[in-house]
């Protein structure tokens, strides 16, 4: 006899764990189910090669709601998140722009570009620090469904309406704009000096199939404005150890509430009996049973794969096809012998060498100006990854010693674009051939680059698909486009973490609000379960 | 007593800016409703972009647009326009061609289903659910475009009522129309179509009208918008053409000059407005180009609101944030116009065919527009070519015709050369080499030409940067943003002062609506 759990959760990624950690510590009997041998799903750290270890996947911690850390405890459990505290942007005339997490020292530093680009970072940074808490309380509201008159999605209409006018108009109209707008024209509208503009709108690119200069990126400049860390806006973090150390201490506060999180554990299907589910079902034939199934996967396995689809109703799975995926970035994972010279940084007066221990410590962003980004997305709009691809990269080794031997380095390269429908497919020879355009770029600006390279790790869409389960290898389970999210993530008046299938509910990325490490959407959907589940 | 309160008392209710299509639809409802109305236009004649254009004596093509796009049937009735124009909803098939062997034609109410199904039968037979989705949410966009759009804040009894009539007409759209205008409008075009179709002669055609009068390619977001702009008022079941007008859009113009002159307004061409005058925060009239002073209570700018805001009045008298934000309106002309007079009927290749269709598939659009990114002019450039000849041959001598070109892209802002004669003659023969690759047999027809670039658009009829709607059509500037929030209500933050052209809601491609609207506003705020 199998044992009876209250809920099974399919997937250890982020918001399966919190999904199931919020369920236990309410006092559920919860089964997790992870197919790989390890729990994280995309937020994994993995001994690549011999003495390096990788975040492999995602590699920056910063949107992770401090709910969950404090509620889950998760400090106790081993997350310790080093900050991040600059971001360097070699250009391609041989200096370099820096942004640092302290306000006045970018300010600093923008002024040596464009003094007046200074003067407007402060009103700017104001504008967004507003934004972002305009939209924070959206983060956690339920999406109402437009089109229901119940009283309850009345109500949450309402809510969400009161909300947008207490805004007042300037902040609406402000807010209208980053929702509509491509960053590049609502950067245009701040700055002048081009480095400062495509640094900036490469975060709304993040994940996207969009360029800068695409209606719709302004927001997703945002969105990754969010990051809260302590309680400090805007700062970005890595984690001790890598992002695996992020799921690592979820999985411990999940396991300490009583959840059980078994590895190994691929499940072929949801069980339904009269169109309720009522257990799964793995590839090995072993059957777990429970009132409550959730899926932490994204929208096409949930339900095109793990149901019938002819379970669902016939607009239901429609909708659910064409929920865009459209993976576009890859990873390049470096083993070092030793520390990247960025030439923008050489030079031997004192102020330089300092400048270079922090911006090693920091984050690089290949990103000298708007049209070399646009360039990039131009090449994946027609099936070719990025010949000058646009880069972000950590050398987490700097922050985090143990990550690599003594003296050794490891260095994450998160790279877009990488299309996933590449023209001839991802072979052998065109994951090399990607990985070589992004070394071959990056040694453009750092040349001793090549010869530092013990090992090399290319990640392409499609392994990020074969390997973590992400559709089309999007990172955030869908795209983050206006009609993808809110009352749309992942279908219209299916927003609120349940399915037309009675007890089976989802907690991944692609529900509201989705993307990024922020575990809102597990957490979201853990507490409409414990209210009607 | 002040001789300046002498001065102030008006001469006119209301003065209009300039005689294009909004502005004369603007002074037309002011004068049926009573008020002295009177239009200055700076050219010699009216109809602004919205002009004829003789390439060599004896042939007449439209300057800068080949349809009025839509007029809704309340505006022809309030202005009496029958009497004046004939409207005719142009049944003329245009032909779209890949440039190999496949070719679809498309008559007014959508692509030729026969041609369809033998391209691809799949997208036949999802054509009629389409076109039912297009015409559910573009009825909902003809109720949004009918009167100003409701503020944010609800603080009018107006927009209240407005407020509620939009919600009532979304609910009437029932479920599942009410995602999808919700789920549609920020999408791209691009995107929309893959849900729909396959073929890429079909779906270039259609995206073609996503973005036309955009610098954006068909892979933005809100090009959906814009082809759903363009659909405005389309019926159940088929889509909306243009609408075109008999003896062409400067026939319209002229009409609707009539209709204004019926009613009482005074129209006086060659009379270029030099400022706007304001005394104690409102205006009190004009001061011409000639230093002639005009004194009215109302003024009511037809003109850009870049001209309006920053050069026909002191914007150091505006509040900054004002300025500010007409100064960042995004304008980005990016189409031009090539003109052609013909020595015979080109070859279209459709019976009784008027016009032709180059945007093959999408990423030839995408293509197109990625040249534009770059500040150059496409390469390989979408074209429209219409032959108003066919329809209407007393517009060319007898066995001639005429043929004009839609062309994108081509932006205001070059990153190398300019859009002088060498630049303009350089488009002309680039426009002409790819209708002869559609058109095979054209080149020889050609007598003459006539290049109208963005540069020529906006100095000959006053389109900023060569933007036909006084403003990119966006989701960013539409509705109560456009052409800015503190103006969304055509009502300025100087009193007295109104816009009423295409920067305004809902923008361009809809004749007169914006006019009509801000002179009902006008109406609204009494007298003065």
């Amino acid at each position: 006899m199998t044992p009876r759990y209250d809920a099974i959760v399919i997937g250890g990624g982020h918001n399966g764990l919190i999904n199931a950690a919020y369920l236990a510590r309410a006092g559920r009997k919860v089964l997790v189910l992870e197919r790989r041998e390890l729990v994280g799903g995309a937020a994994v750290s993995e001994q690549v090669f011999p003495g390096f270890t990788f975040s492999v996947f995602s590699y920056v911690v910063s949107l992770l709601r401090p709910e969950i850390i404090r509620e889950l405890n998760l400090p106790a459990h081993g997350l310790h998140v080093l900050p991040l505290e600059s971001t360097v942007t070699p250009m391609l005339n041989g200096d370099y722009l820096a942004g640092w997490a302290d306000h006045d020292l970018s300010r600093q530093e923008l002024y040596r570009h464009s003094p007046q680009d200074a003067d407007a970072y402060d009103e700017y940074g104001r504008l967004m620090h507003h934004m972002a808490y305009a939209v924070r309380p959206i983060l956690s509201m339920l999406p109402p469904d437009p089109t229901s008159l119940s009283p309850r999605d009345l109500m949450g209409m309402l809510k969400f309406g009161k909300h947008m006018r207490s805004l007042g108009d300037e902040k609406f109209h402000a807010l209208h704009k980053l929702m509509t707008m491509s960053s590049a024209d609502f950067l245009d509208e701040w700055f002048e000096f081009d480095t400062l503009k495509a640094t900036k709108s490469a975060s709304g690119i993040i994940g996207t199939f969009l360029g800068p200069r695409s209606p719709g990126t302004a927001y997703v400049l945002l969105h990754h404005y969010m990051g809260e860390l302590d309680g400090v806006f805007r700062a970005w973090g890595f984690a001790k150890g890598g992002t695996g150390g992020v799921s690592e201490s979820i999985a411990s506060s999940a396991r300490a509430f009583g959840a059980e999180i078994r590895c190994n554990a691929p499940v072929a299907r949801v069980i339904t009996k009269g169109g309720r589910a009522v257990g799964v079902a793995l590839e090995n034939g072993d059957e777990f049973h429970a009132n409550v199934i959730v899926s932490g996967l994204d929208p096409r396995r949930s339900f095109l794969q793990l149901l019938d689809p002819k379970e669902l109703p016939a607009d239901f799975a429609d909708a659910i096809r064409r929920y865009k995926f459209r993976g576009s970035s890859g990873k390049v994972n470096l083993a070092l012998s030793e520390l990247p010279r960025f030439t923008c940084l050489e030079g031997n007066a004192p102020a330089r060498a300092m400048l270079r221990q922090a911006a090693w410590r920091g984050a690089f962003s290949i990103s000298p100006s708007l049209d070399y980004v646009e360039r990039a997305f131009d090449d994946a709009k027609y099936g070719q990854f990025s010949r000058q691809p646009y880069m972000d990269i950590i050398i987490p080794s700097m922050i985090d010693p143990g990550m690599a031997p003594p003296g050794k380095h490891v260095m994450s390269i998160f790279v877009q674009y990488a299309p996933y429908n590449q023209q001839g497919g991802w072979t052998d020879a065109n994951r090399e051939a990607f990985g070589d355009a992004v070394v071959n770029t990056l040694s453009q600006f750092a040349p001793n680059l090549k010869s530092a390279i013990l090992h090399r790790q290319v990640i392409t869409p499609a392994d990020i698909e074969r390997i973590t389960g992400l559709t089309e290898g999007n990172i955030f389970q869908g795209e983050l486009a206006l009609h993808q999210l809110f009352f749309f993530r992942p279908a219209p008046a299916w927003a609120r973490y349940t399915t037309p299938i009675r007890g089976y509910w989802q907690c991944g990325s692609g529900t509201h609000p989705g993307g990024g490490i922020m575990g809102a959407s597990g957490r979201l959907a853990a507490l409409e379960i414990l209210e009607h589940g | 007593m002040n001789p300046a309160v002498q001065v102030r008392r008006a001469a006119y209710d209301a003065i209009v800016i300039g005689a294009g299509v909004n502005s004369l639809a603007a002074a037309a409802t002011l004068a049926k409703a009573g008020r002295t109305v009177l239009v200055l236009e700076r050219r010699a004649a009216v109809g602004g972009a919205g002009s004829a254009l003789e390439i060599e004596p004896g042939f007449h093509a439209d300057a800068a647009y080949d349809d009025i796009g839509w007029i809704p049937s309340s505006l022809v009735r309030d202005l009496d326009l029958t009497r004046h124009v004939r409207i005719v909803s142009s049944a003329m098939p245009v032909v779209a061609a890949d440039g190999n062997d496949a070719s679809l034609t498309f008559t007014a109410s959508g692509p030729d289903l026969d041609g369809l199904r033998r391209l691809s039968p799949r997208d036949a037979s999802r054509w009629p659910e389409f076109a039912g989705r297009v015409a559910a949410i573009a009825g909902f966009l003809r109720t949004l475009y009918a009167a100003p759009v409701p503020d944010t804040a609800l603080d009018q009894a107006g927009d209240l009522r407005t407020a509620l009539r939009l919600a009532l007409k979304y609910r009437g759209l029932g479920r599942r129309d009410m995602v999808e205008v919700l789920r549609v409008l920020p999408m791209s075009v691009a995107e929309w179509l893959d849900d729909w179709f396959e073929h890429p002669l079909l779906k270039g055609a259609l995206a073609a009208r996503g973005v036309t009068h955009s610098a954006f390619g068909p892979r933005a977001a809100g090009t959906a918008f814009v082809f759903l702009h363009h659909q405005v008022a389309a019926r159940p079941g088929a889509m909306r053409s243009g609408l075109r007008v008999e003896g062409g859009i400067g026939a319209f113009a002229a009409g609707l000059a009539r209709a204004a002159q019926a009613a009482g307004a005074e129209v006086r061409t060659g009379a270029e407005v030099r400022r706007i005058t304001a005394a104690r925060g409102a205006v009190d009239g004009v001061e011409l180009a000639s230093g002639e002073r005009i004194a009215a209570a109302r003024v009511v700018s037809g003109a850009s609101p870049r001209h309006t805001f920053l050069e026909l009045c002191d914007p150091a008298r505006l509040e900054p944030g004002f300025v500010h934000a007409v100064s960042r309106i995004r304008y980005r002309g990016a189409f031009a116009r090539v003109h052609f007079s013909l020595d015979g009927l080109p070859p279209l290749g459709g019976d009784r065919a008027s016009g032709a269709l180059v945007a093959p598939d999408m990423d030839y659009l995408e293509r197109a527009a990625d040249d534009a990114k770059y500040g150059r002019a496409s390469e390989r450039p979408f074209v429209r070519a219409f032959v108003p000849t066919v329809a209407d041959p007393s517009r060319a001598p007898e066995g001639k015709h005429v043929l004009s070109a839609h062309v994108q892209y081509a932006p205001y802002r070059l990153r190398e050369g300019r859009w002088d004669d060498a630049g303009r003659e350089a488009l002309g023969d680039r426009v002409m080499d790819t209708l002869e690759r559609y058109l095979p047999g054209l080149k020889a027809l050609v007598r003459r030409r006539e290049v109208l670039t963005p540069v020529d658009l906006e100095r000959e009829f006053g389109l900023p940067e060569g933007h036909a709607y006084h403003g990119e059509l966006a989701l960013d500037q539409a509705m109560f943003m456009r052409p800015v929030p503190a103006c969304s209500h055509y009502r300025s933050p100087v009193r007295g002062l109104y816009v009423c052209g295409p920067g305004a809601h809902p923008g361009g491609g809809t004749a007169g609506v914006a006019g009509a609207n801000a002179a009902r506003t006008v109406l609204a705020d009494g007298a003065p």
